[in-house]
């Protein structure tokens, strides 16, 4: 069929696809590229109040470069990914392995490892302080330690990885699951037969072939990472003298939005995370390439 | 057959928008919304609503309540999309804000009817300036008034051989005892939380200092009194008898003082009749007491305690402005102020009914010394806010966060917060 010339019957499937989609990119659009769009604005803007803005140049951006606070949590917010992402995956992709292994009552673990995705973030957070809690925590209590798990400066922001790690190992172990059932058994039977170790198959039959899964949930985790916010801000109070050790970006954004009203700062910062984002991204992008492996 | 499956989608289409905007009341009535932060005061506020509605039959409100945090988020977004609550609470720290914008109604008028200075005639100067916008107007009426105190734990005061605290404690006193009960007991004395209202202002004013100036255009962290005050509160974490801001963050001083750890802190008095109801095993074992006294004060006579109040306000653009400025009329008369009162919500602002807040404790054979509250009314002090204050508020408090946990010391902190002040409010006032 040539360009241009498209048989009424297909126009009108087309109009019919276009028709099926369009809730979910009015959606889109209205939910998600509209804000984006006012969000970019509104970064080169100052809040006079109420939803009016005047425009003010880089003036945002120049207070944001210069302010302490901002880069400390720029700095806080990568050693958050650091903390989490690598740990994170390492520990859920042993997870999954060891459910998608031969072992008794694995329903009951699968359904126990999955558990902390099915319960409230806040719910979560609120018995992790109690867990840390200096004085009556029971983390301290097993251990005999006297660590101020939440509120020194030097240790909070860790605690904050290890809730972090501890709610995502579910989602992201049972992705990687999926992942691994895919691979299909008769690899693993000829690689016995060729008598290769386990060790070895895990390398190169199980790594290659759960590659495309892993990167998806290491993509997904580590945007998670970055854009964290509801963890940071149910464990750390605005009183906590960890916060400026502990703040994560949003939680940055979240303040000088919300709490101090200057939400021209507040979109500023919000415009860096997604830069930030993008180009964590662009270099996951580029280094699938080199592991990860699309070939079945 | 296709042509009759796209007509039906069309009119459900239809159905389904109709009924989205159809929220109108179908019963013929008024709806108001009053939105509201505390939901211990929820039933005083339905008193009220229910003695408003009992008189206009043809009225319906509908008591809302969020938590603090949510509030303000919620109110500012509803201001922007112009959907504000019929009816609200409105507080110092955000009043000037909400006014200056022209978001509130002028309610300076609302009771010319009655009387041309019923204002004057049934509010303190306090009340009227907390419902005040900069151009001098009323954008509220005044709803209740408060104070801080200090409240103690009878039973470590016995323990420790140690008088409780009376009118004429000050400063020293306050240390004196908290040693000795730390000392004898083991518990901690008095509780010094970070916090602005319920912890150094106070301090700062009966040091004979001041947070903002008289016309609230400087603030004032930088005065030699003021330092004195600060120095003196903040100075006592580093005391063995007072827990450090870390302890602070996991426990607040309250649940401290009700797990009976600590022997004294600050509280304001609209928490009195909560802590009564939650923690009935402490009744009788606690009473408060006026705050203490600065004993060599730079100037003044050293006494000082911070009060605020809330007022009622609706929005200047709402749809049904003149049935909502009907109501908060009520609101402000002495029969609903009591009313208010009497359900134990908080003190009335109105002159002559602030007593009836004492009903809330009628229920409880254990007598607080309520009395004390009273009186510090009379050397109390405005809580401090400027039209920048939503701005300043949360940046001061983290630099004093600095100072606690030892990033700055005091004076680098105070210069900071001086300048955070002076700045955010110069910028505000060349705004507007």
């Amino acid at each position: 069929m040539k360009k241009g010339k498209i048989s009424t019957a297909a126009r009108r499937e087309q109009a019919w696809g276009y028709l099926m989609i369009a809730p979910t990119i009015i959606g889109l659009i209205v939910l998600n590229v509209w804000p984006f769009i006012q969000t970019i604005y509104a970064s080169f803007c100052k809040h006079l109040g109420f939803g009016h803005y005047k425009f003010v140049g880089l003036e945002n951006y120049v207070s944001m470069f210069q302010d302490t606070d901002f880069w400390r949590a720029t700095g806080n917010t990568l050693i958050f990914c650091v903390l989490t992402v690598p740990v994170g995956i390492f520990i859920s992709l042993l997870v999954a392995i060891l459910l998608n292994a031969k072992v008794k009552f694995k329903g009951g673990f699968r359904t126990i490892f999955f558990l902390p995705m099915v319960c409230a973030p806040a719910a979560v957070t609120m018995v992790w302080r109690w867990i840390f809690n200096s004085e009556y925590g029971i983390l301290n209590q097993i251990f005999g330690s006297h660590i101020a798990w939440i509120t020194d400066p030097k240790v909070a922001l860790i605690s904050c990885a290890i809730v972090a790690v501890w709610s995502s190992i579910g989602y992201d172990a049972v992705l990687l699951l999926s992942g691994l059932q895919n691979i299909s058994k008769s690899y693993y039977e000829a690689a016995s037969i060729d008598g290769a170790s386990k060790i070895t198959q895990f390398f190169k039959i199980t790594l290659p072939m759960v590659s495309p899964t892993l990167f998806v949930t290491m993509i997904m985790r580590l945007m998670t990472s970055l854009k964290v916010y509801d963890l940071i801000y149910m464990m750390v109070e605005e009183t906590n003298p960890a916060l400026t050790s502990v703040q994560s970006l949003i939680y940055l954004f979240y303040r000088e939005s919300f709490v101090a009203g200057s939400r021209g700062l507040g979109s500023a910062i919000a415009v860096w995370t997604v830069l930030i984002i993008g180009v964590a991204t662009v270099f996951q992008f580029i280094g699938q390439k080199k592991w990860v492996n699309y070939e079945v | 057959m296709r042509k009759i499956s796209r007509m039906t989608a069309v009119t459900l289409s239809l159905l389904l928008l109709l009924s989205l905007t159809g929220c109108k009341a179908s019963d013929g009535k008024t709806h108001l919304t009053f939105q509201i932060w505390d939901v211990y005061q929820r039933p005083g506020m339905q008193a009220m609503c229910d003695a408003y509605t009992a008189q206009h039959p043809d009225v319906v409100i509908d008591v809302q309540a969020t938590s603090w945090g949510e509030y303000w988020t919620k109110l500012e977004a509803a201001a922007e999309s112009s959907t504000l609550p019929d009816i609200f609470w409105m507080h110092t720290n955000q009043l000037l804000y909400y006014a200056d914008f022209g978001m509130l109604a002028d309610v300076t008028h609302l009771y010319d009817d009655v009387s041309d200075d019923y204002y004057e005639e049934h509010f303190s100067e306090i009340s009227r300036s907390n419902a005040s916008g900069s151009d001098g107007k009323l954008y509220g009426v005044p709803k209740d008034k408060d104070n801080g105190h200090l409240v103690y734990n009878k039973e470590m005061f016995d323990a420790a051989g140690v008088g409780y605290p009376n009118d004429d404690w000050t400063w020293d006193d306050l240390v004196s005892a908290s040693e000795k009960i730390y000392k004898t007991t083991g518990k901690y004395g008095f509780m010094a939380y970070n916090d602005d209202q319920l912890g150094y202002w106070p301090f700062v004013y009966q040091a004979g200092g001041y947070i903002l100036n008289d016309d609230r255009t400087k603030a004032g962290y930088t005065q030699p009194a003021s330092v004195k005050g600060i120095e003196f509160y903040v100075g006592m974490q580093d005391c063995d008898w007072c827990p450090t801001q870390t302890y602070f963050t996991e426990t607040t001083p309250a649940t401290a003082f009700f797990s009976q750890v600590g022997a004294m802190y600050m509280e304001g008095n609209w928490n009195l009749p909560q802590l009564m109801e939650n923690y009935p095993e402490m009744r009788g074992k606690w009473d408060i007491a006026k705050l203490p006294k600065c004993p060599d004060p730079v100037s003044g006579d050293g006494r000082a305690t911070m009060s605020n109040g809330l007022c009622y306000s609706t929005g200047a653009h709402g749809k049904q402005l003149e049935a909502a400025l009907d109501v908060i009329k009520f609101f402000g008369t002495e029969e609903a102020q009591r009313i208010q009162g009497e359900n134990g919500a908080a003190i009335p602002a109105y002159l002559g009914a602030e007593e009836t807040w004492r009903n809330a404790f009628d229920a409880y054979d254990e007598k607080l010394d309520l009395d004390i509250i009273f009186e510090q009314f009379d050397y109390a002090v405005q809580a401090v806010y400027n039209s920048a204050s939503p701005v300043w508020k949360s940046q001061v408090l983290d630099q004093l966060t600095k100072v606690y946990s030892g990033d700055q010391d005091l004076m680098t902190g105070l210069e900071h917060m001086q300048k955070i002040v002076d700045t955010e409010t110069a910028r505000k006032l060349a705004e507007d």
